[in-house]
């Protein structure tokens, strides 16, 4: 089962995840209408790269935006939350060598204690995330079902991964096997729900910063103070 | 399908049509009638499969429902943080669940998005600013409003708006006849203390051509003359279109992206037609808006510039001071503390926060300028943005937003606010007629005639005895 989950189940999950992302991000910047979205799409390339530059960095760096500014315990929230998400899988000694195994490539790995923080500091990121939902009047009104169910479609990976990896809860077996499918479920869950933000973050902000660059004051030579 | 007389998918076209609909005194009819408008969902449907495209569907898609979006909207602010003012929640609830339902929806919540999208979002697009995702509830609402329009659920004083520009190419029923003569009429006043000076209307090949908004002829003449005197201290070689002069969109608030663009062509044709270096707009917002910054892609122009390069009102004037073809007399400069109010129209969205303040480093004395805060591209709305100033039925609603830019302006401590924009003067206007907090409001063109130096030659001829 093991074998079969993290062999061709693996590449089949793989091909999924990559294939929805590109999907997602062909059909995005195919959809884009310069009339429609009143963005010249196509002109003044130039001062559209700038915008978008500068919409994305603004956003991707801690405390970058002012956005970021006026929300610190949420930032803090966030960015350990997603750096978390980010780094602890693509770094783990342990996907690694899997990885050596089955497909043949290689890449340094952080130390074992680095993974267990940031994946402790992400599931503790991931309650508080929750716990926000529905304590914050304004974030609980828009806040749906579905939202929790993606936010433990994120965690229970890193959840099932820490019991797996520290022998906790008895039957290692078990918890290995769970990481292994719920890692490959929020894999497939990328490119079919909003989680597809992986890419669309970029192409969104990417998007509106175009649009600043460009029409609303990038060409006045006054970049947006995001 | 029902149709009212006055509340109806149909666009006013007709002079007759016009004054039909504005013989309905506030709209009494015009709203009776919308109880009974039928949503036309096959219509809608199309309407929604052509025009929203992946823009807009992934911003309503991938929205992570994380309420940022909240604390950066003015209406949520000063309406007790209510919740259902949270920028996310006003589109996913309106926009959101048409786009969800493929348009299958009826009557009573076509007025509710209605009532939301006009009298809960000035589109004023802070929310897109303070989103990670960048989404901009405000582009979405201008969306939902053309949605709403074409459904013939809009406000009555919009409705009318639109049909306006449709007829007169101009809001405010002003003919390109009361425009010449306003214009003639202000030159012959002007010329007693300006000799020389004149509005010279079209005339080919000038560096300026100057277009305005149609509330100067109608009801701020002297907003006419000023700029004339100011042109011709500065010795501009400038024309006013005698067709093509109006420059303001109500259509832009109503959503009637057809009136738009014929509004917008229509500046265009005066600019193909006298040929001018550039064209100069007045101080107005949303009439740069409309004319500059929306207006290419409504006239089909895909680099989105317009054809001649048409400067805000405070780029002239910035460039004016800056070159010396105005120049201020130090002894006159404002001496009282004075704040300055960023129209969303041209600061967030057209970068010219550094221009105003170039200005005022002209016209103030060093350290009586007292910034708002937030300020510049970060701005609040001044809370009669997007054709809130307009509606009477949601005249309440306005009236609260304005709590907001009160608030701002007390906590500066200035009486003095300088606002360079139409639709901001007449809010501060009306938050000083409501809250009484004793402050006076300007546009610029004013305060530069009191303490600009004229020239020996431009002065006036001493009266002999």
């Amino acid at each position: 089962m093991y074998q079969l989950l993290t062999g061709y189940v693996l590449w089949l999950v793989f091909a999924v995840f990559f294939g929805g992302l590109a999907w997602r991000v062909y059909t995005y910047i195919k959809g884009l209408d310069w009339k429609l979205d009143r963005v010249p799409y196509g002109y003044h390339t130039a001062a559209g790269v700038k915008g978008a530059m500068n919409s994305i960095l603004s956003w991707i760096v801690p405390f970058g935006s002012q956005g970021w500014k006026v929300k610190p315990i949420f930032t803090i929230l966030f960015f350990t939350f997603h750096i978390g998400l980010v780094v602890t899988p693509l770094f783990l000694a342990g996907h690694i060598v899997l990885f050596k195994m089955r497909f043949g490539l290689s890449w340094p790995a952080i130390p074992m204690l680095l993974a267990d923080v940031l994946t402790v500091a992400m599931i503790c990121a991931g309650l508080f995330i929750a716990v926000r939902r529905f304590a914050l009047p304004e974030v609980r009104i828009v806040t749906t079902l579905y939202d929790y169910l993606l936010l433990l479609i994120t965690v229970a990976p890193f959840v099932t991964g820490f019991m797996a990896v520290h022998q906790l809860g008895g039957d290692y077996e078990f918890w290995l096997l769970a990481h292994v499918i719920a890692g490959e479920i929020m894999l497939l869950a990328v490119p079919f729900t909003k989680l597809y933000h992986v890419v669309g973050f970029f192409l969104s902000r990417g998007q509106l910063g175009m649009d600043y660059g460009i029409k609303r004051g990038g060409l006045k030579g006054a970049p947006m103070a995001w | 399908m029902p149709e009212g007389i006055f509340c109806n998918k149909t666009p006013v076209n007709t002079k007759e049509a016009l004054e039909a609909v504005l013989g309905d005194k506030g709209g009494k009819q015009y709203y009776a009638e919308m109880q009974l408008l039928e949503v036309d969902k096959a219509k809608l449907a199309a309407s929604i499969k052509n025009t929203c495209k992946s823009r807009t569907r992934t911003w309503l898609e991938m929205c992570a429902h994380c309420g940022l979006c909240g604390d950066s909207c003015f209406l949520y602010l000063c309406n007790n943080r209510d919740p259902k003012q949270v920028p996310a929640y006003k589109i996913q609830s309106t926009l959101g669940e048409i786009v969800k339902r493929n348009g299958d929806v009826d009557n009573a919540f076509m007025q509710h998005a209605m009532e939301v999208a006009w009298s809960q979002c000035t589109c004023c697009n802070r929310c897109g600013q303070y989103c990670p995702y960048g989404i901009d509830m405000g582009v979405m609402f201008g969306y939902l409003r053309g949605l709403l329009y074409s459904q013939g659920f809009v406000p009555w004083e919009l409705k009318i708006g639109a049909g306006m520009h449709r007829v007169f190419k101009a809001q405010m029923n002003v003919t390109d006849e009361d425009w010449t003569e306003t214009c003639e009429w202000m030159a012959e006043e002007a010329q007693d203390e300006w000799p020389g000076l004149e509005i010279p209307i079209d005339k080919q090949d000038a560096d300026i051509m100057y277009t305005v908004n149609a509330r100067e002829p109608k009801h701020y003449p002297e907003d006419i003359s000023e700029a004339a005197v100011i042109f011709h201290v500065a010795g501009e070689n400038w024309t006013v279109p005698s067709s093509g002069w109006e420059q303001t969109s109500l259509a832009l608030f109503a959503g009637d992206w057809e009136a738009c663009a014929q509004q917008v062509k229509h500046v265009y044709a005066a600019i193909d037609r006298l040929n001018p270096k550039r064209a100069v707009g007045t101080e107005c917002g949303h009439a740069h808006r409309a004319t500059v910054i929306e207006g290419p892609f409504w006239a089909g122009r895909p680099d989105g510039l317009t054809p001649k390069p048409y400067l805000h009102y405070t780029e002239w004037l910035a460039e004016a001071l800056r070159e010396g073809k105005i120049k201020i007399d130090p002894a006159k400069r404002i001496k009282q503390p004075v704040t300055l109010q960023d129209s969303c129209n041209y600061i967030r969205n057209y970068g010219l926060k550094e221009i105003t303040r170039e200005i005022i480093s002209y016209i103030v004395e060093p350290g009586y300028f007292v910034e708002m805060s937030p300020n510049k591209e970060h701005n609040y709305c001044c809370g009669g943005g997007g054709g809130f100033n307009g509606m009477g039925i949601f005249r309440p609603q306005r009236n609260r937003a304005l709590m907001t830019k009160r608030d701002q302006i007390l906590a500066t401590g200035c009486k003095l606010v300088i606002a360079p924009c139409h639709n901001c003067w007449d809010a501060i206007r009306d938050l000083e007629e409501e809250f009484k907090i004793g402050i006076k409001w300007s546009f610029l063109k004013p305060l530069i005639i009191s303490m600009m130096i004229v020239p020996e030659h431009l002065q006036p001829k001493e009266e002999e005895e």
